[in-house]
């Protein structure tokens, strides 16, 4: 069984189809691209799988259990962990305490476990002066706390939107390396939305292309990426 | 080291404001009352703003609870000293009830919704003539406790320790991780497990509570209220402006706040006796404009000056040869 599938997912703001009758699944220790064009409705497909957003139609089952229209809260608590595209540090918390917040109310952890937790996670990321405000961060380590932190969720799905956005190659790597580690160790489905089409190359084992709303192909990146819908999909439709 | 100084100065000063009966006489005592009821309210005031949530409807819990705890007594024949935990309960109750509508709301429309359940309230009371006695309020046979001083004085100071105590465990407790998350990002909070509207409503019925408390105590203190009196904008304003003098965000904030707001305008009163809120007002204009965290803020600015100063004069120390 998928750890996570949906079947029909669509979401329409009033005209505007953001995403159409999406069928798909996630197995346990994969790691899946979600690739596609600007404005091909990959963030409107993490918000509605994390509940940010409610689909409009269609099912998303998480190990066979009904999701779709539960509070992003609960689906958080059930094992579903995300980041986001823009950066969301709570800007008054330490970054300790931001990464522990995962561990509290997630996992429901007392704040002593909570912060062992966060700190062996903050420890497997590389990211260090924990008792610093977010502010003082750069943008690397922001993104390592987000990820910190979804993991605080120890979530059994998780969605990277764009978190390589803004690093440079090094940095990219080590995340990758990260994730890569990560993902194995606790055989999650790892779902990684990304622009970079050599981190899609290197970190997954399959990719769903989305175009206006719609998935238009599945399949190993080597091969998605010479089907004509999806170079078509990229290059706009001149041929 | 540190912490273990600062819950000795704790327990001295409350062991020293505990005593004041023994050496003040009537009136400081009074003005002291009327210091810790606005000290009380300020504090619960900011425990709901830690969450992003600004209410303007203190004085509408505040009114509420005197009312809960006059009627309770002349019309229930209640203990007064049991009506002032009915009339906490209540307000927390009536809280609990209007949660469920407006808390989903947010910013300027959650705060003027607040405003106008005040002004309900206050109507409420006006026309419920039988009832709530109408616009000339409710008498008690007597005050409580025979109108002793100190004992009014230590029933208050009961209400501010309880208030003290539940924003010191908001500060403790995971609630202060779950209020901070809400306030700084919704949808961070959400993604990662925080139930939002169940932590609202916690915040916003405690806080009903307390305010409902202090209502209560306040009108057993003075044996009487009216509905202008018991929901006077006042209840709302002040305390609002001590917390942002004091420093929003944290309980020594709003205390510090009450204490310096509190006296001065015991002593501009005596001075310009109807003029004593333009100052008020003038003081919130200027702690906005020049002040925004605070004199919380403004010291740990300078504490946070001196020890950054403190580091790079070592640090230079230490490395200067090497660059």
């Amino acid at each position: 069984m998928s750890k996570l599938s949906t079947t029909g997912l669509t979401k329409a703001f009033s005209g505007l189809v953001a995403v159409n009758d999406v069928t798909f699944g996630m197995e346990e220790g994969e790691i899946l691209g979600i690739i596609g064009p600007n404005g091909a409705g990959k963030t409107t497909f993490i918000h509605l799988v994390s509940g940010i957003l409610m689909p409009t139609s269609g099912r998303i089952e998480f190990k066979g259990r009904d999701i779709t229209y539960a509070p992003a809260h609960e689906r958080s608590r059930l094992g579903i962990a995300r980041t986001y595209q823009l950066i969301h540090p709570l800007e008054n918390l330490k970054v300790l305490e931001n990464v522990m917040v995962g561990a509290v109310f997630s996992r429901g952890k007392s704040l002593k476990e909570a912060r062992l937790s966060a700190e062996s996670i903050c420890a497997e990321l590389e990211l260090d002066g924990l008792g610093r405000d977010t502010a003082q961060l750069s943008i690397l380590e922001i993104k390592k706390m987000e990820i910190a932190r979804a993991l605080a969720n120890e979530p059994e799905v998780l969605f990277l939107d764009e978190v390589m956005a803004g690093l440079n190659s090094d940095e990219t790597k080590q995340v990758i390396a990260t994730v890569q580690r990560i993902a194995r160790e606790r055989r999650m489905a790892v779902g990684v939305v990304e622009h970079v089409m050599g981190v899609i190359r290197e970190l997954t084992q399959r990719v769903i292309v989305l175009e206006a709303g719609e998935l238009i192909a599945e399949g190993p990146y080597e091969k998605v990426s010479k089907d004509p819908r999806v170079i078509e999909a990229y290059l706009g439709g001149a041929a | 080291m540190k912490i273990r100084g600062s819950y000795i100065a704790a327990a001295a000063i409350a062991a020293a404001v505990i005593a004041f009966p023994a050496f003040l006489g009537a009136y400081p005592l009074n003005v002291a009352r009327n210091v810790m009821t606005y000290m009380a309210l300020a504090i619960s005031w900011d425990m709901l703003l830690r969450s992003g949530q600004i209410s303007f409807g203190i004085a509408g819990l505040f009114g509420l609870g005197s009312y809960a705890s006059i009627l309770a007594v002349l019309r229930g024949g209640m203990d007064p000293l049991l009506s002032i935990a009915f009339a906490a309960l209540f307000a927390g109750l009536v809280a609990f009830a209007l949660g469920f509508a407006i808390l989903r709301l947010r910013a300027m429309y959650f705060s003027i919704t607040t405003l106008a359940l005040m002004e309900i309230f206050r109507i409420v009371m006006h026309n419920l003539h039988d009832f709530s006695g109408g616009p000339e309020g409710a008498v008690l046979p007597g005050v409580i406790f025979d109108g002793n001083a100190s004992a009014l004085y230590w029933l208050c100071l009961g209400g501010l320790f309880v208030t003290i105590g539940a924003s010191a465990y908001f500060e403790k407790s995971k609630l202060r991780l779950a209020l901070t998350a809400i306030r700084n990002d919704e949808t961070s909070a959400r993604s990662n497990g925080v139930d939002i509207f169940k932590y609202l409503l916690v915040a916003f019925v405690v806080t009903s509570t307390l305010q409902g408390m202090m209502g209560a105590i306040q009108v057993q203190s003075y044996g009487f209220t009216t509905p202008d009196t018991a929901f006077d904008a006042n209840f709302t304003l002040l305390p609002l402006a001590m917390a942002l003098l004091g420093g929003i965000h944290s309980t020594i904030g709003p205390m510090a706040g009450a204490v310096l707001l509190g006296i001065a305008s015991e002593w501009l009163k005596l001075k310009i006796p109807y003029g004593h809120l333009v100052v008020y007002g003038v003081i919130i204009i200027l702690v906005i404009l020049f002040m925004p965290n605070g004199l919380v803020g403004l010291v740990r600015g300078a504490m946070r000056n001196a020890r950054r100063q403190g580091t790079v004069a070592a640090g230079t120390g230490a490395t200067g040869g090497v660059e």
